[in-house]
């Protein structure tokens, strides 16, 4: 764990940017209509009070990891190319040129340095949306086929397979049907099931490829939560995906294609709510920016898992007793649905609803540091020791408040809190909000 | 009016001129689109983006770091009395008597010194150098100048010519370079309340 430069071993096989490329890149920097880029592009005054908001930073103490410094890449660029200043003296103005060695920067702190958690953007003395610039930039590497090959294959996937990880159907079939045997023995109730493909039902339900790769239990304890409930709900065995890795590549057409394919699926399945499994960025990609990518109001409506699960406590439609959860647990908060997304205190709700004993990190809610695996940081095994590293400060966290589990509503998280308890020997356990609450429901039969 | 006055009205102009272009791209396209349902409200997110986040208590960037802080709050303080004592004094207003003149001059030097302060840590710190480009630099020089010169001036009347040229190389400077953010921090503080209002992230509610 050096922190070195690991986007500079993609370098022998970068293409050099041709003016095709470099123009379609700067392409995204010249929208006059664009009130909010503008703003962003010319806002920051390089004070440097942001480094000590950022992980990366903090972690490898380095210069270059300041957030100032990833927007600085995007903005002098902008400088250059879009104002007058820039194009007759560009010294003047720390305007650059779009050139190889700028682009392979680029790829380095905009894909390599960045979770685009957003913390340093609350904590800016101007208000600088620097996870938004960091977003732009992306734009520009995509725009330029410089995204790191490990997260395109990520995206290409899901784009070839309808799920990030390219679960053949019939294998997600099958795990489907074994966590359904298994809720049927649990349940004793031949109606304890989880339907797939099921037309006319009040919740699509959505997961995170994880879910049936690596943590089946997950579903089953949601399908314990919808048995409860007494829910009408279904998966789609084709389209169930809520993860969009296309909000990290920075390849806005990748993106829509992957939001259409939820769209397409609940309008086909004649679902009511499309509701998003624990997700942090799936969550952002189709609640915030999914009628974005595909310009139009979506006609159904879309919440999420842990607001479900809150709204079925406080209708009383499920019932806990909080005292089977008796093991001290504290909350990872997800960047995306927490600081950016307003599922505070949602959250805490249903924590504490669940669970017995509670602890919270510090910091915590809007201020709480990324896991370390965000903005795509662990698709992107080329940046692996860096990833760990940075995800030392939240392992420190965990390790301070005593806890001996940690809840966190996002599957990304839990992979990497999971690689965190590893490397760290944190001796913790990590769950879902969903495996918090199904040990905590009380069936009545 | 004798030419330095007019060098620098007409430094002014040049900079209201070009604030207003800038202004206008910012407004015209409107309020942001976005088709996604709000699950908060803009308007309070805006209100609290330009008032409880900007709290010292609630950024990282004012309490972790208060000598800095408290040192750019003063130069910006001084800046804005600079602004308002160049139409003042372009003015020839009469209530400026001496003991006001004093006291503005001590508070001019005073922000000047935490404006050279800002730029010698620009200058020795490690990782605000690796940052910094020649703007960085001018936009410091030419608002500390702005700030001296009008605390000398308004001790030593013959230091007029200076006065005004530095003004006049101000006026120049501000929309071109970093001081821009006197019309962008506005429109950033705007866009942070829009997006976190709109997601029900601001107003913080708890904690």
């Amino acid at each position: 764990m050096d922190g070195g430069e690991p986007g500079l071993k993609n370098r022998n096989n970068m293409q050099k940017i041709d003016k095709v490329k470099r123009d379609k890149a700067l392409e995204l920097l010249k929208s006059g209509s664009d009130s909010k880029l503008l703003t962003h592009l010319n806002a920051c005054v390089r004070c440097g009070l942001c480094a000590g908001s950022c992980m990366f930073y903090i972690a490898h103490k380095q210069s270059k990891f300041i957030p100032a410094k990833k927007v600085d890449l995007v903005s002098s660029v902008y400088r250059r190319y879009c104002t007058s200043m820039g194009k007759i003296a560009p010294a003047l103005v720390n305007a650059k040129d779009l050139d190889d060695s700028m682009a392979e920067e680029m790829v380095d702190l905009l894909f390599g340095s960045c979770t685009m958690c957003g913390r340093c953007v609350k904590h800016c003395s101007i208000g600088v949306d620097i996870a938004y610039i960091v977003r732009k930039g992306r734009e520009m590497l995509s725009a330029m086929d410089m995204v790191p090959a490990s997260l395109q294959a990520t995206v290409d996937s899901a784009l070839r397979t309808g799920n990030n990880m390219a679960i053949p159907t019939e294998e997600f079939v099958d795990t489907i049907k074994w966590m359904e045997e298994e809720l049927i023995d649990e349940m004793g109730d031949n109606n304890a099931r989880i339907p797939l493909d099921e037309p006319h039902k009040n919740v699509f339900y959505t997961l995170n490829p994880r879910e049936p790769k690596f943590f089946p239990l997950s579903i089953s304890a949601i399908a314990k939560i919808f048995y409860a409930a007494g829910e009408n709900w279904t998966i789609s065995s084709r389209f169930y995906d809520v993860t969009n890795y296309g909000f990290f590549n920075g390849n806005k057409e990748q993106a829509t294609v992957i939001a259409r394919n939820l769209y397409d699926e609940i309008h086909k399945l004649r679902g009511n709510v499309l509701v998003l499994g624990e997700c942090g960025h799936g969550t952002r990609a189709n609640r915030w920016e999914g009628p974005n990518y595909l310009q139009k109001s979506y006609d159904f409506d879309m919440t999420t898992a842990v607001e479900l699960i809150a709204d079925y406590i406080r209708q009383g439609r499920i019932k806990l007793d909080k005292t089977l959860n008796k093991e001290l647990v504290t909350i990872h908060d997800p960047c995306n649905l927490v600081r950016n997304g307003g599922l505070l205190e949602e959250i805490r709700f249903v924590v504490k609803s669940a669970a017995d004993n509670f602890t919270e990190m510090n910091p915590h809610g809007n201020e709480n540091y990324c896991c370390g695996g965000g903005g795509g940081m662990l698709a992107m095994s080329e940046y692996n020791d860096r990833r760990l590293k940075i995800g030392e400060i939240k392992a420190n966290q965990i390790r301070a408040t005593g806890a001996k589990v940690v809840i966190t509503p996002c599957h990304n998280c839990v992979d990497q809190l999971s690689q965190l308890n590893h490397t760290y020997k944190l001796g913790i356990k990590i769950k879902t909000i969903a495996e918090l609450v199904a040990d905590a429901l009380v069936i009545e039969k | 009016m004798c030419w330095y006055h007019w060098i620098a009205i007409t430094s002014l102009i040049f900079s209201v001129a070009l604030f207003s272009y800038q202004f206008a791209r910012l407004v015209i396209p409107g309020r942001p689109d976005d088709l996604s349902v709000s699950s908060g409200s803009v308007t309070k997110g805006v209100v609290y983006s330009f008032t409880k986040a900007m709290a010292p208590g609630a950024k990282e960037s004012a309490y972790l770091h208060m000598p800095t802080y408290a040192g750019g709050i003063i130069y910006h303080l001084g800046t804005f009395l600079s602004l308002v004592l160049f139409f003042v004094l372009l003015a020839g207003f009469p209530s400026l008597n001496n003991p006001l003149r004093t006291i503005f001059s001590v508070l001019l030097f005073i922000s000047f010194f935490a404006g050279f302060a800002i730029l010698i840590k620009r200058i020795i710190n490690k990782d605000l150098k690796s940052l910094s480009g020649l703007d960085d630099y001018i936009s410091n020089v030419v608002t500390s100048l702005v700030q001296l010169f009008t605390a000398i001036y308004l001790l030593v009347p013959g230091a007029e010519i200076l006065y005004y040229l530095s003004v006049a190389l101000f006026f120049i400077w501000l929309p071109l370079g970093k001081t821009k953010h006197l019309l962008f921090f506005f429109f950033a503080r705007y866009h942070l309340g829009f997006f976190y209002g709109w997601r029900g992230t601001w107003p913080q509610k708890s904690e």
